[in-house]
């Protein structure tokens, strides 16, 4: 069985005045509800052009409604350089210059692909990984 | 300027080659290079039903302004969840807003999320979870906002 883990560590010592924040926080990343390690990745490099409009990061090709993680980072130093993430038609928010995003993503339908989208001029280069409890593989064409 | 770190760092062997991904950042404001100067502060609410419940409201926000929304899971139950949405589908699992679903994990490891928020002026941005059961569930969550 594989073990994956993602910690996380958000700190500030002036967001709050007089009260310094500090965040961890670790995960495992289990197979849909249960406590064995996910044993399916997919992940790479990419860059994106404003001018390719909205990209699938990945599509909903798994099993709906299981448990799978994304990684991004806008490897860009670009402060102008941002990427718009979304899922399916919603918008879900701007990853700004070499900011990163986690978050879980269930496939909730066949539409449920994750778009990315560059902004503003220019080439943006990326990092991400998918840790996926199902996964399948595009149609021939 | 306040200035706000965030890291993450990734290990995993289902690979051969081992995976390691680390990752920071500052929370900065939109196309900028200055710290976000706002949050909400760390919340806790607790739930008993699998009701959808909104926990940050669109107008918490500003369209067009940096947001990051931070959420964490806090129960021990690895079969117990909540789904994440955005607008106020998130019970039904086929939404297309469902973002996933945040479990539980034993020893206070159940999961987290960090993503950005577009804080758009419109119900549709609103953020909400459902729990999966009636049982006792706890949700930790914080709002960074520029």
């Amino acid at each position: 069985m594989a073990t994956t883990t993602a910690v996380l560590d958000i700190s500030s010592e002036d967001l709050q005045p007089g009260s310094p924040l500090s965040i961890s926080a670790t995960t495992t990343l289990y197979q849909t509800g249960l406590t064995t390690g996910l044993e399916l990745v997919d992940y790479g490099a990419g860059r994106l052009t404003e001018a390719s409009a909205g990209d699938a990061l990945a599509e909903a090709l798994g099993t709906a409604d299981t448990s799978n993680y994304v990684f991004l980072c806008n490897k860009s130093t670009n402060i102008e350089h941002y990427i718009k993430v979304g899922i399916h038609d919603t918008l879900v928010g701007h990853l700004g210059s070499e900011e990163w995003l986690f978050i879980p993503w269930n496939m909730g339908d066949a539409d449920a692909e994750i778009n990315i989208e560059a902004e503003d001029s220019g080439t943006i280069p990326y990092e991400y990984a998918i840790f996926k409890s199902t996964f399948t593989l595009p149609a021939k064409t | 300027m306040a200035t706000t770190d965030a890291s993450i760092t990734i290990n995993s062997d289902i690979t051969g080659t081992p995976i390691a991904i680390t990752a920071s950042m500052k929370l900065k404001k939109f196309q900028s290079n200055v710290g976000i100067e706002e949050t909400t502060g760390l919340r806790s609410k607790k739930f008993t039903a699998t009701t959808a419940v909104e926990i940050v409201a669109n107008t918490e926000g500003t369209t067009g302004k940096a947001s990051k929304v931070y959420i964490r899971n806090t129960g021990d139950d690895p079969a117990q969840f909540f789904y994440v949405a955005l607008n106020n589908n998130a019970a039904a699992a086929d939404t297309t807003e469902t973002i996933g679903k945040l479990y539980g994990g034993p020893a206070g490891t159940g999961d987290w999320m960090l993503m950005p928020w577009a804080a758009t002026t419109a119900t549709t941005h609103d953020i909400v979870v459902a729990p999966s059961t009636t049982n006792l569930m706890t949700l930790e969550y914080m709002v960074f906002q520029e």
